[in-house]
């Protein structure tokens, strides 16, 4: 049950990362960026190449990777946003889906299509605890991502910079107005959500392992996590990644939890998914700014 | 001179033609028919996909799940239950249009970011039901053995038969799309794209429209499943995952997403570039992410949309205008006055009508007036259904308009102008004014055409009939706009100051042609905060101040009245001389 539950919280982890990625861009830009997914696969794979040339702990491997996919994400915004800025919102998504195809079909071309694991962040195996014992692996996914996310808000929270990308997020033509450098802001937005994804690739690489194709399924966790805490909310983006990763880590093993359920096809990972969605229409139909009522930021 | 109808025809005719006579000739393999055809099955999914994408403009990730499904209901229907090929064609249609009709509901209202993310998350359903669905649908391993077309009892061979059946199909497909996107249909989708604000006013149901769009794409994706399949005589979950529908994307963006020849391009070019670059193997997909980017950036409107532009560039050609003709019925005077009962609105905690009440009678114009932020544009807006009002209503003779949408509220013969400017830029003035003749179920393009030619000319805007509207000055804009409300053949007419931004020639002109319409019969509100301009024009005064009336009469009475006089003190440049 334990290792259940730090299973959800290290998969949600990784996951409240992507989405704080995803709202980041959706803020600063107000755009979607769909190749939020692919830079999270991208991530995975910067990952497996540096721990090929370098082995050493992922842990160690975090500032690089960070590093590379910044510059990605800078790239990102370069040719796919703002060549677009003042187009048709569907503009974007076109061209990120392109530069999504683009990385996709680069790790494939580079990596193969075969599933590569990238290294685990800490050296050694399971951690006891009393009766129990638990991953090292997940154990630290959850500690990094926390740390990472506590940055974040210490950068929102208490340096001028945070200050200047939370305004730009609230109204960009008043941020301007006021001297503030909104296209610098915005491209660093890409940058940050890019090496926000790219961590959560590095964290995930090693439990999921990482394919070409992986960026859909994240770019879409990243957005139903987005969606359920409120358009444009970064605690919101958290607490519905939480949500949903803890659901698609218990769900399927409620028989296991609880004996008196039969274990079949409703207690699937593909069910856990399809409820998944399915509560994603729910939310979008009735409460269309999330569960959790207004987003943090609400645009003008 | 009439337009000719079929010059949109010419260039798609043309590459069908060029393509079934010349094609299967020089590529006579089994292997190049199959692929030939393949084009085929992939032009018919992307011009239904030109519909809900290029035409409303909203971007659906579910044209390959409505094909994939498409492919599978053909081949379950056929392998299970050994239904013949016009029936299973029939029902892999029905089948994708009866998915959409059921998730249009909850998905089609939905904004842009949100709508993409729904039609994602059920094409992803979708996917995980028919790899987990064994039984009915074979698995990750799908169906195989679909046979191939039989039709009237005839087998059709594979290669040129069956590449026969497929395009002609295709030029069906092609022709009723033209017939519905040339003409009005055309044009009324082009300004609930790109003007939606606009579109109710002039009576366009753009959530009517958005489902016919949407209904329609996916009828087209069953019909190029239901061939796919039969073509292809094997179908797995490939058929459903994300890069079918990327491919549909890309085929779309790249050959034009609202013209019927850039679904030929696009499918062409993205089946033929991988035969023709084989040698770059996988390198090739990252080529083809790079087009696809090039082109949304560089080419917006595709590669026929660049090669038209082209065209004009070198070639200069200038549509001729039509001869002007009268709008057929004259306007019925207006019987019932436009009443305002103690309407009340407000944003957060910004009163911004806080109980305003008057009438506007027939044959009628009234003057609006009142500080910047007094609740003028709010009050209009609730009146034409832009905005709903907290408490009170507004009533046309004994019928509640409030809780009625814009474009039902037009149907009644009310229309309006913007403040700021909402007209189609990409759209010739005349085009702009006719598209507001299609509430008239007699009229056709040409006819509307000719009618806001007239429109146009009565107007003094004849001469820029023909030009793209993002060109045109203010004041020629301003113009096209009133000649667009009138096309509705409204009996009152809101205008949110109409002599903004005008000369005072033109201002003049303007209340000529107000005063024009109040003898015809018709009731006119404007907005407007040029006092000379409307003490000549104005039978009434409404002063708005705060929220409420704080004086009406005539325009003499209203710019004496103290309260008026104070409400303006804060702007001075504004007093009323």
């Amino acid at each position: 049950m334990l290792q259940v539950l730090a299973n959800g919280l290290a998969l949600a982890a990784a996951y409240a990362l992507v989405a704080l990625g995803f709202v980041l861009v959706a803020n600063a830009a107000n755009a979607v960026n769909f190749a939020q997914g692919d830079l999270v696969m991208a991530g995975g794979f910067v990952a497996v190449a540096l721990s090929r040339l370098w082995p050493v702990p992922g842990i160690v491997l975090l500032p690089a990777v960070l590093a590379v996919m910044a510059v990605l994400g800078l790239a990102l915004s370069a040719i796919a946003y703002f060549p677009l800025r003042g187009r048709p919102a569907t503009a974007i998504f076109v061209s990120t889906i392109a530069v999504g195809l683009m990385l996709e079909n680069g790790a494939n071309a580079i990596f193969g299509a075969e599933p590569q694991a990238g290294p685990p962040l800490l050296p050694g195996a399971a951690i006891a605890l009393g009766p129990v014992s638990l991953s090292r692996q997940s154990i630290a996914v959850i500690v990094t991502a926390a740390v990472l996310i506590l940055a974040l808000e210490f950068l929102f929270a208490r340096l001028r910079f945070g200050w200047r990308l939370r305004a730009t997020a609230q109204d960009r033509e008043m941020a301007a107005s006021i001297g503030i450098d909104v296209t610098w802001m915005i491209a660093f937005s890409f940058a940050l959500g890019a090496a926000l994804g790219g961590a959560a690739g590095l964290l995930l690489a090693n439990s999921f392992f990482v394919t070409p194709t992986d960026g859909i399924n994240y770019m879409l966790k990243a957005y139903i996590a987005v969606v359920i805490g409120g358009w444009g909310s970064i605690r919101g983006a958290v607490a519905g990644a939480l949500l949903i990763a803890l659901f698609e880590v218990v769900y399927p093993s409620l028989p296991l939890l609880v004996p008196a359920l039969p274990v079949s096809w409703l207690f699937t990972e593909t069910t856990a998914t399809i409820i998944l969605y399915g509560v994603v229409l729910a939310v979008l139909l009735l409460r269309p700014r999330g569960l959790f009522g207004e987003a943090v930021l609400r645009r003008a | 001179m009439r337009i000719d109808p079929s010059r949109g025809l010419r260039a798609p005719l043309a590459v069908a033609a060029i393509g079934l006579a010349l094609w299967p000739s020089v590529f006579s393999s089994a292997y190049d028919l199959r692929l030939f055809t393949l084009a085929g099955v992939y032009v018919l999914l992307v011009l239904g996909y030109q519909f809900i994408f290029g035409h409303v403009g909203a971007l659906s990730l579910t044209q390959g799940a409505f094909f994939g499904l498409g492919a599978y209901a053909s081949a379950i229907l056929a392998v299970r239950g050994g239904w013949s090929f016009s029936e299973t064609f029939v029902l892999s249609i029905a089948i994708a249009v009866a998915l959409a009709a059921l998730i249009a509901i909850p998905v089609l209202g939905l904004e842009s970011h949100y709508f993409a993310l729904a039609t994602l998350g059920i094409a992803q359903v979708l996917l995980l039901v028919c790899r987990e669905w064994a039984p009915l649908t074979g698995g990750v391993n799908g169906i195989s053995g679909v046979p191939g077309i039989v039709l009237f009892g005839r087998a059709v061979p594979g290669g040129s038969p069956s590449l026969i059946l497929v395009w002609s199909l295709v030029v069906i497909g092609a022709a009723v799309a033209w017939r519905i996107q040339r003409g009005l249909y055309g044009l009324a989708f082009h300004v609930v794209r790109s003007a939606p604000a606009a579109a109710g006013t002039i009576g366009l149901d753009s959530g009517r429209m958005r489902l016919a769009a949407f209904l329609l794409s996916a009828a087209y994706a069953g019909a190029a499943g239901a061939l796919f399949v039969r073509v292809n005589g094997i179908v797995s979950p490939d058929v459903l995952e994300f890069p079918v529908m990327v491919t549909c994307l890309a085929m779309t963006v790249i050959g034009g997403a609202t013209r019927v020849a850039g679904a030929f391009a696009g499918a062409f070019l993205l089946v033929y570039l991988p035969e023709w670059f084989r040698p770059l193997d996988k390198y090739y997909l990252i080529a083809y992410g790079a087009g696809l980017l090039v082109m949304i950036v560089a080419a917006p409107d595709g590669l026929l949309g660049a090669a038209a532009r082209l065209r004009q560039r070198l070639m200069p050609e200038t549509d001729v205008a039509p001869e002007p003709e009268r709008l057929p019925r004259p306007e019925v005077p207006v019987t019932a006055p436009l009443i305002f009962r103690d309407v009340v609105k407000s944003f957060g905690g910004v009163k911004a009508l806080q109980g305003v009440s008057f009438e506007v009678r027939r044959g009628e114009i009234v003057g609006l007036i009142g500080p910047n932020g007094s609740g003028k544009t709010t009050l209009i807006n609730i009146a034409t259904g832009l905005e709903t009002c907290d408490g009170g209503a507004v009533l046309y003779g004994n019928q509640v308009l409030t809780g009625r949408a814009p474009f039902a509220i037009a149907r009644l013969g009310i229309a309006r102008t913007f403040q700021n400017i909402c007209l189609a830029g990409e759209l010739s003035a005349l085009d702009n004014v006719a598209v507001a003749r299609s509430l008239d179920p007699g009229v056709d393009i040409e006819t509307a055409r000719a009618q806001a030619m007239h429109l146009l000319e009565t107007l003094g805007a004849a001469n820029f009939a023909m030009s793209q509207v993002r060109a045109l000055p203010h004041g020629v804009q301003r113009r096209i706009e009133l000649a667009r409300a009138l096309a509705v053949q409204p009996q009152f007419v809101l205008l949110d100051e109409p002599a903004a931004g005008l000369s005072e020639r033109e201002q003049a002109d303007l209340a000529g042609q107000i005063k024009t319409l109040r003898t015809r019969g018709l009731a006119v509100l404007l907005i407007e905060h040029n006092m000379p301009f409307l003490a000549g024009l104005a039978d009434r005064l409404i002063c708005l101040h705060e929220g409420r009336v704080i004086g009406q009469g005539s325009p003499d009475e209203v710019r004496r009245n103290p309260r008026v006089i104070a409400a303006y003190l804060g702007e001075p440049q504004r007093v009323p001389a």
